[in-house]
C-alpha cells in the first residue's frame, strides 16, 4: 500500500506529543496512513484517541508549546509537478502557503472559525484576495503580471506581488471592476454551496447566521481556492440531523464535482458509511486498524472496532443489551508499551500487556494491529501468552 | 459492569463510620493543599507570599525587634540629639526624620498599622459586600435592582475621591481612614459576588440540588457560596494592597494624626527634606508601602490565574 | 381518590399499577422578550406551545427533537424545574382520578356546581403541580427526579461524592452518618462504581462514571420518575453503551418510568416505549416507538428518520429521502397552522400559509421581485396589501403568485391588482391540533388521515 505512487497525502510515523506538569502526553503514537487523490478516507475515533491532533498536524496547527512533532513526516504531494513537500520540516512561509491554499479545513465548530465583527462578504472576499488574486484580477480586466513591482518570479513570491498588486489597483480606480469580481467569485461560491439568496448572507454577520448556515459558509471558504484536501474536523457534530444530513450531502456533492480528497474526522461510525472510501479507527493515539469502508464495518477484525460497531444501538437490539466496551479510555500520560486496549479487551493475553501491536497487512487492503494477528515467534514470546490466534485468510472469507 | 463489593460485616462495623469522618477531612485537606502547591507553582507568587511573611514577622515582633515606644508605641521615639542624619548612623540604620523620629522603627511599628487597617477594612467590607450581594442575587426582582443602584452610585464615584472627601467630613484620624475606605470598599464585593451567584445559581448542580428539594438556604451554603467565592478572595487578596496604598494616600495628604508611624504619613513628613538631600525618611517609607502593594497583587494574581475556574478541578 | 399519602413511595407498591405518573394539558412555557431601556415586553419566546402528553406508569417515553425545539425546557418543566406559564400538569393520576379530570375540565369555571368545585379543588391539591399540598408536594418531589445531559456540570466540584449522592437522603432525614455512607456505597454499586468511589471529587472521575455518579443520585430516594434529559450526548458510544444498558437494568428492576429526551434517534428507538416527536414547541407525533419508526405519520418523523444515519440501511443514494428545506423558523414568531409547513416537503395549500411565508418565498425564488415591494400594509397574518415601486411590477407579482402551482400559491383566495397595489388574502387557518388518527397514534399532519398518507404525491401515484 505504501509503494504506490497514486497518493496525495502520506503521514509518516507520526508522533505527537504533549508536554504538561504531570508528564508527557502521547497523544498520537507512530501513526501513519495515506490519502490518495479523489477520495475519501474516515478516521475515526472516541474523544481523546488523537484524531484532532492528527488531523491538526497536517497543517501543522498543533501549538509548540505544549505541543511537540516527536517523530514522523506529513508528506503532501503536489499532482501536477509531483514534488513532495513536508509539512513538517518545510519553512513556515511555505506551510502558510500550503494551508488554504491546497489543504483547507472546515471545523465542528463553525462560529468559532468565523470572525464575529465582519460580514459574511467581507471574509470571505479576504480570502478570494489571498488565494486567488490572479483570477479575479483577469475577471476584472488587468493584467495581473502587470504591476508596479518587478514581478518576481519565484512560485512563492508570487502570491504576495499580486496581493500587493491588487490593492494597490484598488486604490487607483479599478476598486469597482475589481469589487465586482470579488462580489461575484464570493456569490458564486456561496451559491455553490446551496445557500440560498447569498446576497443577503453576504451583508450578514455570523451571528445571524443559524449553525448550519455557518458550516456552509465555511465550507464555501474552505473549498474557494480548489484544494486537493479537504479536512474535516466532525463537521456536523455541533448540528441537528436534518442539518447533518444536508451539509453531508452538500460535501459529497461538492466532491464529486470537484475530484477534492476529503479526510473526514469523526467519533460516528454510522456516518462513514454513507460516503467514505476508507476507514481508519483509532484508539488511544494508534491506528489500530483501516480497509475499505464497507469491508471494515461488514467484518471488523480489531476487538475494538468490533466492540465500538457493537455498542451503537441499532433496531435489533434487545433493550438493555447492547454490547457495551467495559472500562475507559486508558491515560496517555507516559503510556506503558502495551496494547492499550489491553485493559478493556475480552482476548486480552500476557504477551498483550508487554507488546505494542504493529499493523498488519492483510488481504484485501486492509490493516490491523492487534497480536491476534501476529505470530508468537515473530515477536519472542510463548505461543501460550499469545491471545488465541485468527490467521489472516479467514478475515476475507 | 460490576464491581468488587464491600464486605458484608462492614454494616455493624462501628469503627467504620470514624474512619470514613476522618479520611473525608482528610481527602479535603489533600485537595486544599493540591490547590496551594498549584498555586505555589508561580515564581511571582511564592515572591509575593515571602514577602508578605516578613511583613507578618516584622509586625508581630515589632516590641521584639524595637523597644516600644511610651506612651504610644504608634509614635517614633524622638532622638533630639539626632535630627536627619542619614541611614547608617550609630543607633539609626535607616536615619532619622526632622523631628528626630528613627525611619526603621517607623517602618516596623507602621507595618502593624497596615496590616490593622487593611486586615479590618478587608474583613469587614467583605462581610458586608457578601451580605449585601448576596441578598440581591438570591432574592432577584425589585430589591436586587434598590440594592444595585445603591452600589452603582458609589461604583461612579473613584474610590480615593470618596475616601477623602469621608475622612475630611470626619476629621483627621487614623480610625476615621478606616472607616473611609470601609464604606468605600464594599460595593466591589457586593457586586462581584452577586454576579458569581447569578453565574452559579444557572448551573446544573443548582437545578439538581432544586430537584432533590433542598432548600434555598441549603443550596446557597453548599452549593452557591463556595462556588461563587473564588473571584471575592481573588480581590480580597489585592486590595489587601490597595487599602495600604490608598490609606497611605490619606495619610500623606494629612488626613491621619501627626507623627504616626504609618507609611504614609511616614512619606509626607520626610518630603519637605528630600530637596536638601535628606532622601530616606520618604524613600524608606515609599519602598515599604511599593513592597507590601507589590506583595499582595503578586499573590493575588497567582490566586487568580491558579483559581481560575475554567482550569480548576480539571 | 385513592391517594397513598402517608407512603411516600407511590409506585408499584400502591395499589394502583397503572394511570399516568404524569398528564400534560396544553402545557406552555413562554419566556417574555423585554425590550429597550424600560424593559417593554414585546414578545415571547414560545418555547414550549401547548403540549399534551402523558406518561404511562412504568414505562419510557421517549421525547425527540432538534436543538430549540423545547424538549430540555419541556423534561424541566415535568420536573418542576421550570414553571410552566399556561396549562396543567398533574402528577400520579390514576385511571379514575384522570376520568374525573378530564370531565371536571370541560366543564366551564363558572358553570360548575358546588360539589364538582369541591371535587376539582380536591384534585388540584392532590395531583396539580402549583396547587399541591405541601405533603403531596414532598412526595412528588421525591418521586420525580432528574438526570442532566452534562453530569460534570451537575455535580458539584466542591463536594465529595459521598456529599453529593448522599444529599437527598440527608434531605429528607432518611439517614446519616454511618447509616448514610452505607447507603451511598449501596447506590454506587448498584451503578457499578463501588466504595473506594466514596471520597472523590467529580473531577476525579471520566464521562460515563460521573453519570453514573448522578444516577445514583437520582435513585438516592428511590423515586418512581425519572426524566433523562440527553444522559448519553456526551458520552462516547461504548460508554453511552454502558450507561443505556445500567438504565434499563434499573427501571427493570425498581419498576422505574422515564422520560427519555434525545436528539438521537437509534438511541430512543433502542430505548423507548412510546415515541413523542417535538418541532418548535409542538408534538408533531406521538405512538409507540416501532411503528413510528417503521410508519411516520408526520413528515418531519420521515424526515429525522431519513437523516439519521444508519449502519444498516440498504439504500445509498439520498435521493430517495425527504428533506426539509431553510432553517427553523423563530419561536418568537412561529408559523400559523401547521408549525412545520414552510420547510415541509408535502405542504399542502390548507397547512396555514401566510404572508410572512410569502415574503420568504419571494426573497429566496425571485430576489428581483422582492425587492420592487416598497410597502406592506397587513391586516391580520393572512392578508396583506402590498405596494409595488410601479404598475408593471405589481402585474408581474400578480402574475407570478397567481400562476403558481406551488401549495403557497395554491392557498390565495383572492388577490387583486389596484394599479401598483396588490391585495392578497390567504386561506385562513386555525392551529392544526394533535388528533389520533390510528389505534394508539397521534399526529398534527392533515395529510396523516388522508389516504394517501404523508408520502410526496409522486410516490403515491
Amino acid at each position: 500500500m505504501m509503494n504506490s505512487d497514486d497518493w496525495l497525502l502520506r503521514v509518516e510515523d507520526l508522533s505527537v506529543h504533549f508536554r504538561t506538569p504531570r508528564g508527557v502526553v502521547q497523544a498520537v503514537d507512530h501513526v501513519s496512513f495515506e490519502v490518495k487523490p479523489k477520495e475519501t478516507l474516515a478516521l475515526v475515533g472516541e474523544t481523546g484517541c488523537g484524531k484532532s491532533v492528527t488531523a491538526r498536524s497536517i497543517m501543522k496547527l498543533v501549538p509548540e508549546p505544549p505541543g511537540e512533532y516527536a517523530s514522523g513526516a506529513v508528506l503532501l504531494r503536489n499532482l501536477k509537478t509531483g514534488a513532495v513537500t513536508d509539512m513538517l520540516s518545510a519553512p513556515m512561509d511555505q506551510v502558510r502557503a500550503t494551508r488554504g491554499d491546497r489543504i483547507a479545513m472546515i471545523f465542528q465548530d463553525p462560529g468559532k472559525a468565523l470572525n464575529p465583527s465582519l460580514t459574511i462578504g467581507r471574509q470571505l472576499a479576504e480570502v478570494f484576495g489571498e488565494h486567488r488574486a490572479a483570477m479575479l484580477l483577469t475577471q476584472a480586466g488587468i493584467d495581473p503580471e502587470k504591476g508596479p513591482i518587478g514581478s518576481g518570479s519565484i512560485a512563492s513570491q508570487r502570491a504576495g506581488v499580486l496581493r500587493r498588486n491588487f490593492f494597490h489597483l484598488t486604490r487607483r480606480g479599478h476598486s469597482r471592476a475589481i469589487r465586482a469580481a470579488v462580489d461575484d467569485a464570493v456569490m458564486s461560491a456561496l451559491s455553490d454551496t446551496g445557500i440560498p439568496n447569498p446576497r443577503k448572507v453576504m451583508s450578514s454577520y455570523p451571528h445571524e447566521l443559524s449553525g448550519g448556515m455557518k458550516q456552509r459558509v465555511m465550507i464555501a471558504q474552505a473549498l474557494a481556492c480548489d484544494p486537493d484536501l479537504l479536512i474535516a474536523d466532525e463537521p456536523t457534530t455541533a448540528l441537528d440531523v436534518t442539518i447533518q444530513a444536508r451539509i453531508l450531502d452538500l460535501i459529497n456533492d461538492m466532491q464529486q464535482r470537484r475530484g477534492t480528497a476529503i479526510l473526514y474526522i469523526t467519533h460516528d461510525l454510522s456516518l462513514v458509511r454513507q460516503f467514505a472510501d476508507r476507514l481508519a479507527v483509532m484508539y488511544a493515539g494508534r491506528i489500530v486498524e483501516s480497509g475499505p469502508a464497507l469491508e471494515v464495518l461488514k467484518s471488523p477484525q480489531h476487538p475494538y472496532t468490533q466492540g465500538l460497531l457493537a455498542a451503537i444501538p441499532r433496531a435489533g437490539t434487545p433493550r438493555g443489551k447492547l454490547a457495551a466496551i467495559a472500562g475507559s479510555v486508558p491515560q496517555l500520560i507516559d503510556p506503558p508499551a502495551q496494547c492499550h486496549f489491553s485493559s478493556r479487551c475480552t482476548w486480552c493475553a500476557e504477551a498483550c500487556t508487554s507488546h505494542i501491536p504493529k499493523l498488519i497487512h492483510m488481504p484485501g487492503d486492509r490493516d490491523v494491529a492487534c497480536l491476534r494477528f501476529e505470530q508468537a515467534d515473530s515477536i519472542g514470546v510463548d505461543p501460550s501468552d499469545m491471545p488465541s490466534h485468527v490467521a489472516s485468510a479467514e478475515v476475507v472469507s | 459492569m460490576t464491581m468488587t463489593s464491600i464486605p458484608q460485616s462492614a454494616a455493624s462495623n462501628e469503627p467504620r463510620k470514624d474512619r470514613l469522618r476522618t479520611r473525608a477531612s482528610s481527602v479535603r485537606w489533600a485537595r486544599r493543599r493540591e490547590v496551594l502547591r498549584e498555586v505555589m507553582r508561580n515564581p511571582l507568587t511564592v515572591v509575593g507570599v515571602v514577602i508578605i511573611t516578613l511583613f507578618l514577622l516584622m509586625a508581630i515582633t515589632a516590641p521584639l525587634l524595637t523597644e516600644a515606644n511610651q506612651p504610644d508605641p504608634y509614635q517614633s521615639p524622638r532622638d533630639w540629639a539626632n535630627i536627619d542624619v542619614g541611614p547608617g548612623v550609630e543607633g539609626h540604620v535607616l536615619g532619622t526624620d526632622s523631628t528626630g523620629g528613627d525611619v526603621l522603627y517607623g517602618i516596623i511599628w507602621g507595618s502593624r498599622l497596615s496590616l490593622q487597617l487593611s486586615l479590618t477594612v478587608v474583613i469587614s467590607t467583605l462581610i458586608i459586600g457578601t451580605i449585601v450581594g448576596s441578598v440581591a442575587a438570591m432574592r432577584g426582582g425589585r430589591l436586587d435592582n434598590f440594592l444595585m443602584r445603591i452600589v452603582d452610585v458609589f461604583l461612579a464615584i473613584p474610590e480615593l475621591i470618596f475616601a477623602l472627601a469621608i475622612a475630611a467630613v470626619l476629621g483627621p484620624s487614623f480610625r476615621n481612614i478606616i472607616l473611609a475606605l470601609a464604606v468605600v470598599f464594599w460595593v466591589k464585593y457586593a457586586r462581584i459576588i452577586r454576579g458569581e451567584i447569578i453565574r452559579v445559581k444557572q448551573t446544573d448542580y443548582v437545578a439538581a440540588a432544586r430537584v432533590v428539594g433542598d432548600s434555598t438556604w441549603n443550596i446557597y451554603r453548599k452549593d452557591v457560596l463556595p462556588n461563587a467565592v473564588t473571584p471575592l478572595v481573588v480581590q480580597a487578596t489585592l486590595d489587601m494592597g490597595n487599602v495600604v496604598l490608598i490609606g497611605a494616600a490619606l495619610s500623606y495628604i494629612g488626613l491621619a494624626q501627626a507623627g504616626l508611624t504609618e507609611w504614609g504619613a511616614m512619606v509626607s513628613a520626610g518630603q519637605s527634606g528630600i530637596l536638601a538631600g535628606q532622601w530616606w525618611v520618604s524613600t524608606f517609607a515609599g519602598v515599604a508601602i511599593l513592597l507590601w502593594a507589590l506583595a499582595f497583587n503578586l499573590v493575588g494574581d497567582g490566586l487568580r490565574d491558579a483559581l481560575d475556574p475554567k482550569t480548576e478541578g480539571r | 381518590m385513592s391517594v397513598a399519602v402517608e407512603h411516600p413511595n407511590i409506585g408499584p407498591s400502591a395499589a394502583s399499577g397503572s394511570g399516568d405518573v404524569m398528564t400534560l394539558h396544553d402545557v406552555k412555557v413562554h419566556y417574555p422578550v423585554k425590550e429597550g431601556v424600560l424593559q417593554r415586553v414585546t414578545g415571547a419566546v414560545r418555547a414550549v406551545d401547548g403540549v399534551d402528553l402523558s406518561i404511562r406508569r412504568g414505562q419510557t417515553l421517549g421525547l425527540v427533537g432538534e436543538s430549540g425545539c423545547g424538549k430540555t425546557t419541556l423534561g424541566r418543566v415535568i420536573a418542576g424545574l421550570v414553571p410552566a406559564t399556561g396549562g396543567d400538569i398533574w402528577f400520579d393520576l390514576d385511571d379514575s382520578s384522570k376520568l374525573l379530570m378530564e370531565r371536571l375540565r370541560a366543564i366551564p369555571k363558572d358553570s360548575m356546581s358546588r360539589e364538582d368545585k369541591a371535587l376539582w379543588s380536591q384534585l388540584e391539591s392532590n395531583h396539580r403541580l402549583g396547587s399541591m399540598s405541601r405533603e403531596r408536594q414532598r412526595i412528588y418531589r421525591r418521586n420525580c427526579q432528574f438526570v442532566f445531559q452534562d453530569a460534570f456540570a451537575s455535580l458539584n466540584p466542591r463536594q465529595l461524592v459521598r456529599d453529593i449522592v448522599g444529599r437527598p437522603l440527608r434531605v429528607y432525614h432518611e439517614a446519616s452518618g454511618n447509616d448514610l455512607d452505607l447507603k451511598v456505597i449501596n447506590l454506587l454499586e448498584r451503578v457499578g462504581l463501588g466504595p473506594q468511589h466514596l471520597l472523590r471529587y467529580p473531577h476525579q472521575f471520566s464521562g460515563g462514571q460521573r453519570q453514573r455518579i448522578s444516577i445514583a443520585r437520582a435513585l438516592a430516594l428511590n423515586p418512581e420518575f425519572v426524566v433523562l434529559d440527553e444522559p448519553t450526548s456526551a458520552l462516547d458510544v461504548s460508554v453511552q453503551a454502558q450507561i443505556l444498558n445500567l438504565l434499563v437494568e434499573l427501571q427493570e428492576d425498581l419498576g422505574l418510568t422515564y422520560l427519555f429526551i434525545t436528539h438521537d434517534l437509534g438511541v430512543v428507538q433502542h430505548m423507548s416505549d412510546y415515541l413523542a416527536v417535538m418541532y418548535l414547541g409542538k408534538i408533531a407525533e406521538i405512538g409507540p416507538t416501532e411503528d413510528v419508526f417503521s410508519n411516520p405519520l408526520h413528515p418531519y418523523t420521515k424526515v429525522l428518520r431519513d437523516s439519521n444515519p444508519s449502519l444498516e440501511g440498504d439504500d445509498l443514494d439520498g435521493s430517495a429521502h425527504l428533506r426539509l428545506t431553510g432553517t427553523v423558523p423563530n419561536p418568537i414568531d412561529p408559523p400559523q397552522g401547521c408549525r412545520l409547513h414552510p420547510r415541509c416537503p408535502v405542504s399542502q395549500p390548507e397547512c396555514g400559509w401566510q404572508v410572512d411565508d410569502m415574503f420568504q418565498s419571494l426573497e429566496t425564488s425571485t430576489p428581483a421581485s422582492f425587492e420592487t415591494i416598497t410597502r406592506v400594509e397587513r391586516s391580520g397574518p393572512f392578508a396583506a396589501q402590498l405596494v409595488m415601486t410601479d404598475d408593471a411590477a405589481a402585474r408581474h407579482l400578480h402574475e407570478e403568485i397567481t400562476s403558481s402551482r406551488s401549495p403557497f400559491g395554491r392557498a390565495v383566495e383572492t388577490i387583486t391588482l389596484d394599479g401598483a397595489n396588490v391585495s392578497i388574502r390567504l386561506r385562513e387557518v386555525e392551529e392544526i391540533p394533535l388528533i389520533p388518527v390510528a389505534p394508539g397514534r397521534m399526529s398534527s399532519c392533515l395529510l396523516a388521515g388522508r389516504p394517501g398518507g404523508i408520502n410526496p404525491p409522486s410516490e403515491s401515484r
